[in-house]
């Protein structure tokens, strides 16, 4: 049974609410603490502390009785989930079972319920978009015009770096503009024999090392990274960043930080009268109970599809369709990168050369398409090659390596040929039939309407993954590698794990769900920072440009609290 | 259906069919295994394992307990279908050298044991060449192929093969991009 609890309203208030503790969500308790708000977060998993909730994290490889494959059980319980996650990190992933979501189409929806949510697991790289980007809807008239553009964005990308810790190097571009860089990691030798090859053969690319929010020295009383590239089981060296690490510890020290787990928020409630949220509607998964909280202010960061969930779930009669949906943009416009083309290789050369430690990332070859008017492609935006060079391995030889015995073994055990893997990550157009949706005719364990995903990739798309893998073979071939093999891997939805756009910022209320400043254009004091605001998704990696909206959003939320617009 | 997935199932069957693939094998191979069984094969894996990944100045496979490693795995991880291909192979494994030398396959001498072990090992090379995806799909990976890589896996990742039969880093500190390879320098266990 559940009922309502008659706890006093007062004790149940707070200046602020941040609905999920994820990458986002850290950042706005994080700001909205500092600026002296009495924060409440919430949080719909269990805590999860930094080093002392990391159980896997010193474990060697033979301390997995099965290695690093998956049991049967885990596959039929968790047939989206087992896709990526291992023994390893297993503990950082929801079960599909207990919280399962309806596939119009296949899509794989990766989630963490706990506190830090995916920042433990993120693939850490950190790109700023630029001007090509904010401008690209405007130009081509996909989507709506992003209300901001790189100068507005531009000091808190450098606020946020500087907080994070980012390491990487400066290169000049337009298209991919400079950040607040610790020094970078560097590139082996059959990265740099490609970078060297794609600079002599054309002006317009080049490889640089990833920027990756791993500390190449200690930053904020963290790292240095280890090179141990076991980030996802949470750095026992604070090496790289994540809610856990820095955010919400941070948060915490302020005194203002009230953290909540187990909370499941369902709603958020409206006031007719003063035209604005009061507070939100919670499920407290111990006890079942159901709460109400109340705030000035409400920070949405439930990451993009949970956050349309809860927007749709929250009806009234101001709000009939949805929370802040006159728009009917809400759940609309899903984007996902696609990062399924490319090419691999191997190279004769170097064979007296290695390396030692495991870097935590690759190259990045920044957007080279598309830069200019007229290319004529076939498909607008742009990608970018995300890859790496190394030495095989017994992993790579296993199946190549004919026989067995004495001969055998020496092979499996001493490096083979360098080879080169990389990857187009590429922009997905915002289409409206691509949606998030409720359905109210099939429950959750605590009676909640299932979300329905509806997610395709499009001809654009597919278009760009041609020139993708015809681009990345020739950059090999260039380069020297033998045996170049482009691919395809026609990967489902969702699996870049790179979902955003379900309530986009625009100019005008009618068509978008929220401004400039991430608020939403139908209540004021609520603001929307994760994936969800994005008008228009770029090529790169998303979340350092959540975390600069989100900072900005916070210093914005808070100002207008003190001047009393809020 | 496509013609030439449809072509592909036509050979396929025929290929199966000449295999002495019976309907009797194919409703028996969706029932569970039993572990006991498997588990009395272990003298039989850790043997062909330590052939596959003998002893030399490294450990080798029965060194690592990579028996254990595969028959563990193959029961929690591997679909039911891979789990009787795997039970079968080693049934016909143990059938081949009673047909061939009359004993079981632990009392045949090295070189017996040589022969049967590549026979499977050929088996195995040319149904990967001749039947590859359609057969993997079916039925699962071959025999030989799944034992290889289970003893490859089992061993690589033990403390005694990352450690003596590779190379193992805990904890790297520095990456070093580029340095000259050592005489006689072993791969890194783990990326």
């Amino acid at each position: 049974m559940i009922y309502i609890s008659d706890k006093s309203k007062k004790l149940d208030t707070y200046d602020a609410i941040v609905i999920g503790s994820g990458i986002s969500g850290g950042w706005a308790a994080m700001e909205l603490c500092k600026q002296g708000l009495k924060t409440l977060l919430l949080e719909r998993g269990r805590d999860v502390k930094h080093l002392q909730d990391y159980p896997t994290a010193n474990l060697n490889p033979w301390d997995f009785k099965l290695g690093f494959n998956n049991t049967l059980e885990d596959r039929q319980r968790d047939p989206v989930q087992s896709n990526a996650y291992t023994p390893a990190d297993k503990h950082f992933y929801v079960s599909d079972a207990d919280h399962p979501y309806i596939q119009e189409k296949p899509f794989d929806w990766y989630r963490g319920y706990h506190v830090g949510g995916r920042s433990l697991t993120w693939g850490r790289q950190c790109y700023r978009l630029s001007d090509l980007d904010f401008g690209a809807n405007l130009k081509d008239g996909n989507g709506v015009d992003w209300p901001i553009r790189y100068k507005d964005i531009d000091p808190w990308y450098a606020y946020a770096e500087k907080h994070i810790g980012v390491s990487g190097q400066k290169e000049n571009l337009s298209q991919l503009p400079d950040g607040e860089y610790l020094p970078p990691m560097e590139l082996n030798c059959i990265e740099r024999h490609l970078s060297e090859s794609i600079k002599k053969n054309d002006q317009h690319r080049l490889l640089t090392i990833a920027r990756v929010a791993n500390l190449t020295r200690g930053w904020d009383s963290r790292g240095p990274c280890q090179n141990r590239n076991l980030c996802s089981r949470g750095c026992p060296f604070g090496g790289y960043f994540s809610s856990n690490s820095s955010t919400i510890p941070a948060a915490m020290a302020t005194g203002n930080l009230v953290l909540r787990p187990f909370s499941i928020v369902t709603e958020i409630l409206y006031d007719e009268q003063k035209q604005k949220a009061k507070g939100v509607r919670v499920i407290d998964t111990i006890t079942s109970e159901v709460h109400e909280f109340y705030a000035k202010i409400v920070f949405v960061n439930a990451s993009t599809i949970a956050t349309a969930g809860i927007l749709l779930n929250s009806t009234s009669s101001r709000f009939p369709n949805g929370f802040g949906n006159g728009s009917d943009q809400v759940g609309h416009n899903l984007m996902d990168h696609h990062a399924s083309a490319g090419a691999s290789g191997a190279h004769d050369q170097f064979a007296d050369q290695y390396y030692k430690g495991r870097r935590p990332c690759g190259f990045l070859i920044p957007r080279y398409r598309n830069l200019h008017d007229h290319e004529n492609l076939g498909f607008t935006r742009g990608y970018n090659i995300q890859g790496h060079g190394e030495r095989q391995e017994w992993s790579d030889k296993v199946n190549g390596l004919a026989g067995f015995g004495k001969d055998f073994k020496a092979q499996l055990s001493t490096p083979g040929p360098w080879t080169v893997w990389m990857a187009g990550w590429g922009e997905c157009l915002p289409y409206y039939k691509n949606q998030v949706t409720l359905d109210h005719s099939q429950k959750d364990k605590w009676g909640q309407p299932l979300l329905k995903i509806d997610f395709a990739f499009e001809d654009n798309e597919k278009k760009m993954m041609d020139d993708i893998e015809a681009t990345c073979g020739e950059m090999l071939e260039k380069a020297g590698f033998r045996d170049v093999a482009t691919f395809n891997y026609h990967k489902r939805g969702g699996s870049t794990v790179h979902e955003m756009g379900t309530a986009r910022m625009g100019h005008d209320p009618r068509t978008s769900v929220l401004n400039q400043f991430n608020q939403m254009h139908e209540a004021k004091n609520v603001f929307i920072t994760d994936g969800s605001c994005m008008a228009s998704s770029a090529s790169q990696n998303p979340s350092l440009t959540y975390m600069a909206l989100t900072a900005r959003a916070s210093h914005f939320a808070a100002e207008e609290l003190k001047k009393g617009n809020l | 259906m496509d013609r030439r997935t449809y072509l592909k199932g036509i050979f396929a069957a025929g290929v199966l069919g000449t295999a002495s693939f019976s309907l009797f094998k194919w409703f028996d191979l969706n029932k569970p295994i039993d572990a006991s069984a498997l588990w009395d094969k272990k003298a039989l894996i850790a043997e062909m394992a330590e052939m596959i990944i003998p002893r030399t100045d490294t450990p080798g496979a029965k060194d690592a307990n990579v028996h254990t490693y595969i028959i563990n795995v193959i029961l929690n991880c591997n679909p039911v279908r891979q789990q009787h291909k795997f039970y079968y192979g080693l049934e016909d494994l143990e059938k081949y050298a009673q047909d061939q030398y009359g004993k079981d396959f632990l009392k045949c001498d090295a070189s017996q044991k040589q022969s049967i072990l590549e026979h499977s090992a050929k088996n195995a090379e040319y149904s990967n060449r001749i039947l590859n995806k359609i057969n993997n799909k079916l039925l699962g990976q071959s025999f030989f192929s799944k034992l290889k890589s289970l003893t490859v896996e089992g061993y690589c990742l033990s403390m005694a093969g990352a450690t003596q039969g590779l190379a193992y880093d805990y904890i790297p500190g520095k990456f070093e991009a580029c340095i000259p390879l050592k005489p006689n320098q072993k791969s890194w266990a783990t990326k």
